[in-house]
């Protein structure tokens, strides 16, 4: 048997790429998988004042479920997350479908670096400059009145309602969401053969059925990993609800944090968590199924 | 014209013939699997001291495993690599007397032009000064005087080619390897680079192993050939023996172009073999020109396209001659091809001309007669 | 679908995202108590109170502790699962780098919240470290996305090359790798401590009593007095975050520069 050293490292890939990622997979495995596990097991518990009973038990789910304050609240977060979803989706894909196919490939990564600007400065702050601009004194409710269209007898009555409204809430969240949306789509749209195009139009279709009949489909994975990835962290979103809905549009993530930490009732709170995100998951994949025929042979 | 010798290119080594020059590289029925894959099949060969080696073969063939079994790159599951004499078992590629022109020349590109040729000198106990001098002597050697201070990333495809030379050269390795180290170029430079390295490896007189999947510069370049498919070596032989004396169809149809007509042996004796070829006629060949490895099916001979002329009206053939039609007429510029379908023969054969000045272009359809010679022919049966 | 059309809507897009931004600064020197128009002069006042401020600088510290330590093991974390995500196959591989990349799209109030579980009843008691715990792991995926197309755009035959003249393993890596990957590195570890430094969710989880920046600024967006600070405030995070954003741009497309790749475009 002739086996050189670097052969020998080479013949236990295996091992080695497993000893190479074991930091990072232990790391996750002890600071989210056994986290998700806990909260899963403590969903099944029983809520005992200041301390929890170690006993199986749907109680939890029986009351989340039957509470029809859950119902609406998870009806809310799903509408909203829909909403927001719908518009982000919709808005970026001229953006994505501009950067891919109309701009010079030097001029991409400054466009693309424009874009995610603003998805890595605060979150926070961006969320209360929505409370700023649409507020009863706000940005557009006194850019309004100083224009003099707001006031007894002028266009507008009063300032104008804007804040705790779940309109505000979507299009909070669509603004701070929309970069998550470009990039899938653009990625998926890169990766199109564009001789692909010419083809469509050479076997005599029109650019708007070319786009139709070739573009869209193709950029379909794009569209689902952007759909995913926006719906999900909107529906678990804290800040925008507590800041622009004024607490008293509370989505699910409000109630779970309210279990959790004011009201400490632990497996209550891990029974809605587990709750939402079963649903989320559910429509998830119900969507994946959907658009499976777009998704095939995707990688 | 038949009569087969090897021609060694090398001139300092050519005062000792190849077959009694040390052996430089020895596989002793090499095998190397991946999992269930069979990727080299008993490879038994030597390359000799000083000689201008290559591996051909279509992708997938083994050869790029097989040159990387040498760098030590790659493990094999049984046999052995011995290199000048000694096992390569357990001997790491770092510790190898041998050193490798990657195809995509692998120059590090955060490094100078200097700083690339003079990377494996890092352990060497010399002076900096006598670093410096043998840096700038390597870049000398392959071109690139004065180009050391340069960025790796600003220098053209041939120029990462000289460069990746010069650092494997300046180790002065028993052994360079070249993987597919043109094909990354285009043509004229890649011819280039073929006479360059024909020039340097009689220059510095180290063994190289090229592996290459084109047979013209295998042809052009090498000492001897090692024609490989699906992990074995079809043929080891010097340029000329494999073009005019392949031993199997699928050698024939790898190296050039060559014509296949279906035949029948007749009888065999006192070194003849009478043969039956439609379209040719009774014909006898020496079984030298019988192929040697055995190729199942039917009887065949094969012929190059330049061994066939169209006779012209008037001219007589040297040996014999055929009637037929031309089918097809593809003119190259200095040469012209011609399909022509020989009497009784539905499969036209391949005829190349030279167009020399003052002959004329023939027509598809015309008429006309090929010279043909016995001697030219290989039988594979 | 004509040319010009697109392009308006991509930069009307494009104001759309900043405009919120653009008002930072307007108000962050603006004379006036009340986050309104019109504006009514300028003024450094909302700064000054800032730098005043006590608890908003250990504030700051604490957010830069934890910045800076997350980018560091985050970017330790990602260096370990980039490299065998980009050059080994192995068991498991799929469902192993699926767990590491799930913080990406799991909503940060389940990785906060189930992390707060696990902490209180260990017995480990809530402190910067414990957010630091929570930032490694939602950072880490982002700093894989970098530090793969760090090591994917390194060719094999580099290292091959280096060890075929002669080197070891270890002088490989230090010679060839780390120098061709180091700025995918200093990148990475950019973006790692942008992320932490404006995470909200997690830190008001897992911080106990310690402030962060932003949940200093979630508690004082209660009191319209601070609002004019918190305007200044933001200018300053934006405009840090903006910077390290661009010095991160930069070593990512130096990097491919130096390995010879071709520019993908973005960071992820």
């Amino acid at each position: 048997m002739a086996q050189s050293a670097w052969s020998r490292i080479k013949h236990s890939e295996a091992a080695n790429g497993l000893a190479l990622v074991s930091p990072t997979a232990i790391y996750a495995i002890l600071l989210l998988a056994a986290p998700l596990l806990t909260i899963f097991a403590f969903s099944f518990f029983k809520d005992g004042y200041l301390t929890v009973i170690r006993e199986v038990t749907l109680e939890n789910y029986i009351a989340v479920w039957s509470d029809p304050i859950f119902r609406s609240i998870l009806l809310r977060s799903l509408i909203v997350a829909g909403l927001v979803t719908l518009a982000t989706v919709a808005l970026a894909f001229p953006v994505a479908y501009f950067l891919s196919f109309k701009l010079r490939p030097e001029r991409k990564s400054l466009w693309l670096f424009l874009i995610t600007i603003p998805f890595w400065t605060s979150y926070l702050i961006r969320v209360f400059l929505w409370k700023v601009i649409l507020g009863y004194n706000g940005v557009i409710n006194s850019g309004l009145k100083s224009l003099g269209l707001i006031g007894d007898g002028r266009l507008i009555e009063d300032p104008i309602q804007m804040l705790n409204t779940v309109g505000a809430i979507t299009v909070t969240l669509a603004h701070a969401y929309a970069p998550f949306a470009i990039l899938p789509i653009f990625v998926a749209l890169e990766k199109i053969d564009r001789s692909l195009l010419e083809a469509g139009q050479d076997l005599g279709e029109s650019k708007a059925m070319t786009f139709l009949r070739v573009t869209l489909p193709l950029a379909m994975p794009g569209v689902v990993a952007a759909v995913l990835i926006v719906f999900i962290p909107t529906i678990g979103d804290y800040v925008t609800p507590e800041l622009i809905g004024g607490g008293k549009l509370p989505m699910v993530a409000n109630m779970i944090q309210a279990q959790l930490l004011p009201l400490d009732n632990k497996p209550m709170g891990s029974a809605i968590a587990i709750s939402a995100m079963a649903v989320v998951a559910l429509i998830s994949l119900g969507f994946v199924a959907m658009n499976r025929r777009y998704l095939r042979g995707a990688k | 014209m038949i009569d087969v010798k090897p021609a060694p290119r090398n001139v300092i080594a050519a005062k000792v013939p190849l077959d009694q020059r040390k052996t430089m590289i020895e596989f002793q029925d090499v095998h190397k699997y991946y999992g269930d894959y069979h990727a080299l099949r008993g490879i038994t060969a030597t390359i000799r001291e000083g000689e201008f080696f290559s591996l051909l073969g279509p992708s997938g063939c083994g050869k790029t495993t097989l040159l990387r079994t040498i760098a030590g790159f790659e493990g094999i599951s049984s046999g052995a690599v011995l290199i000048d004499g000694n096992s390569m078992e357990n001997v790491p590629a770092n510790k190898r007397p041998t050193n490798m022109v990657f195809q995509s020349y692998a120059i590090f590109p955060h490094l100078t032009v200097a700083q690339n040729v003079g990377f494996g000198l890092r352990r060497d106990p010399r002076s900096k000064a006598e670093k410096d001098k043998l840096v700038e002597e390597s870049l000398e050697m392959v071109g690139l005087k004065g180009y050391g201070a340069r960025a790796a990333h600003a220098l053209s495809g041939g120029q990462r080619q000289r460069v990746a030379l010069a650092r494997a050269l300046i180790l002065k390795p028993k052994v360079l390897l070249l993987d597919e180290p043109l094909s990354a170029l285009d043509k004229k430079i890649r011819e280039q680079m073929q006479v360059e390295l024909i020039k340097l490896q009689r220059e510095v007189g180290i063994t190289f192993v090229l592996v290459t999947h084109d047979q013209e510069e295998a042809l052009v370049m090498s000492d001897r050939i090692a024609v490989m498919f699906e992990g074995e070596i079809a043929q080891l032989a010097d340029p000329e023996t494999l073009y005019r004396r392949p031993n199997s169809r699928r050698v024939a149809d790898f190296i050039g172009v060559m014509n296949f007509l279906p035949a029948r042996v007749l009888g065999e004796g006192n070194g003849h073999i009478q043969l039956d070829v439609p379209g040719l006629g009774p014909l006898d060949v020496t079984e030298e020109q019988a192929s040697a490895a055995p190729n199942g099916g039917e009887a065949a001979v094969g012929f190059r396209p330049e061994t066939l002329t169209l006779l012209y009206d008037g001219q007589t053939p040297l040996d014999r001659e055929a009637p037929g039609t031309i089918d097809e007429v593809v003119y190259y510029g200095d040469m012209t091809y011609y399909d022509v379908k020989l009497d009784g023969v539905e499969k036209p054969v391949r005829i190349s001309m030279r167009n020399v000045f003052g002959r004329p272009v023939l027509d598809v359809g015309t008429r006309t007669r090929v010279a043909w010679s016995p001697g030219a022919l290989v039988l594979f049966r | 679908m004509k040319l010009p059309s697109l392009r308006i809507y991509a930069l009307a897009y494009l104001l759309f995202l900043y405009a919120p931004i653009l008002l930072l600064p307007i108000f962050a020197f603006n004379d006036g108590t009340i986050i309104a128009f019109p504006l009514k002069g300028f003024t450094l006042e909302w700064f000054g109170q800032m730098f005043a401020n006590d608890t908003l600088r250990r504030a700051v510290g604490n957010s830069l502790i934890i910045a800076g330590s997350t980018a560091v093991f985050a970017t330790v974390l990602g260096i370990f699962a980039a490299r065998a995500g980009s050059r080994f196959r192995f068991p498991g591989k799929g469902p192993i780098m699926g767990l590491i990349m799930l913080p990406l799209v799991l909503p940060e109030i389940m990785v906060g919240g189930s992390l707060l579980l696990v902490l209180l009843s260990v017995g480990i008691e809530l402190s910067v470290f414990t957010v630091i715990l929570g930032h490694v792991l939602i950072a880490t995926p982002y700093t894989i996305a970098i530090l793969n197309t760090a090591f994917s755009s390194l060719d094999v035959s580099l290292e091959e090359a280096a060890y075929d003249l002669g080197e070891g393993k270890w002088s490989t890596f230090r010679l060839i790798t780390l120098p061709l990957v180091l700025p995918g590195i200093i990148s990475s570890m950019l973006i790692a401590f942008t992320i932490s430094l404006d995470e909200f969710i997690i830190a008001f989880f897992l911080a106990g009593n310690e402030p962060t920046l932003p949940t200093y600024i979630f508690s004082q967006l209660r009191f319209p007095k601070q609002i004019p600070m918190i305007m200044a405030l933001g200018t300053c995070l934006v405009a840090l975050s903006i910077i390290l954003l661009t010095i991160a741009e930069y070593f990512r497309r130096r990097g491919i520069a130096k390995t010879g790749g071709k520019d993908t475009g973005g960071f992820l």
